[in-house]
């Protein structure tokens, strides 16, 4: 095993190809991450901070799942 | 046909779902890609000199309770994240692009509209410090433990005459070399998010994975995100190949991805 190369993931267009993406690497990033615009921007359809809510909930929900994707000191 | 018309009606409100921000996105990459629901498609969004790429969606089907309830489900989970992933790349093969978090979502266009020319400076600028680069994930996991049988330091003849001492000498000898392990993959973590760092134009820790998500009984030291020049695939695989082979550390790397850890802050 030691000798094992690593590889990007095996496709021929990456950035098109969401297939074989690992989810919980994906979700690193669609969760955590791109938090460009404020909170109070990123609304709900009431005008609430709908993501941040979400993300807790995500948080206690799946976490058996995928163990904690969010870095300490990341957006949240 | 006289009950679809009286049915629920004011379900038929729609929101506006945001997958991403870029300069210009040419509408043909777009086609086919089913977006957060099916029904209406995903289109670009003219914005001044952004574009958003949105997709109008049943505002009933995106409350915040349906939210709770959608991200609780790890499937529905999933297909959101990859929906909204499908997007923002597809989005990506036009260009510079900001991808915006998942259940990011506003009332209406002209809240796209008004969210987009009120951030427009830190858009711009996001896309002018991401142009020409890709983002490429970088994982390490501390070299396997030895396979099979802790060697038995106290040997044979303690059996009889200090059967509990040489136990504890046993455990302490396992937990020392444990946390020597555990130490030693630190070490090797921080050396390749050293060496990285001098090869990227930026970079992020995020946080390392648990087991279960990193599969089998490894131990993730670092999870990291790199922006790099594109079209610099080869020479990252080189550099964490020969990073392997000096720290003996198991090193995964997942990319390119759009610059989805690099977009936040200004």
């Amino acid at each position: 095993m030691t000798t094992r190369q690593p590889v990007p993931w095996d496709n021929p267009e990456p950035l098109t190809g969401p297939i074989g993406v690992p989810l919980v690497d994906l979700l690193d990033r669609v969760m955590a991450t791109g938090v460009v615009i404020s909170g109070d921007l990123i609304i709900a359809i009431a005008d609430v901070p709908l993501i941040r809510l979400s993300l807790h909930a995500l948080l206690s929900s799946v976490s058996e799942r995928v163990p904690a994707p969010w870095a300490d000191g990341g957006p949240l | 046909m006289s009950d679809l018309v009286t049915a629920a009606p004011q379900d038929t409100t729609t929101a506006t779902y945001v997958f991403a921000v870029s300069r210009t996105v040419d509408p043909s990459v777009l086609a086919g890609l089913p977006g957060m629901e099916e029904g209406a498609p995903v289109h670009v969004l003219p914005c001044g000199r952004l574009t958003a790429v949105v997709q109008a969606v049943t505002a009933a089907h995106f409350t915040e309770e349906a939210w709770q309830a959608r991200l609780s489900d790890p499937a529905e989970l999933e297909r959101c994240a990859r929906a909204h992933h499908a997007v923002v790349s597809a989005a990506a093969t036009c260009g510079p692009t900001v991808p915006l978090p998942l259940a990011t979502l506003y009332r209406g266009d002209s809240r796209v509209r008004q969210a987009m020319a009120d951030e427009a400076d830190r858009f711009t600028s996001v896309l002018d410090r991401i142009a020409g680069h890709v983002e490429w994930g970088v994982k390490v996991y501390a070299a396997p433990a030895p396979s099979g049988p802790e060697p038995d330091v106290a040997g044979a003849d303690t059996a009889v005459k200090g059967a509990g001492l040489a136990y504890l000498n046993r455990k302490r000898g396992l937990q020392q070399r444990r946390h020597h392990r555990h130490e030693e993959a630190l070490r090797a973590a921080e050396a390749v998010d050293a060496e990285l760092r001098e090869f990227a134009a930026a970079s992020r820790r995020l946080r390392p994975h648990g087991q279960e998500a990193s599969g089998r009984r490894r131990v993730q030291v670092l999870n990291a995100a790199y922006l790099v020049a594109e079209g610099s695939a080869a020479e990252l695989t080189e550099l964490t190949g020969l990073l392997e082979a000096r720290t003996g550390a198991e090193i995964e790397i997942s990319g390119p991805w759009v610059p989805y850890s690099f977009v936040g802050g200004a």
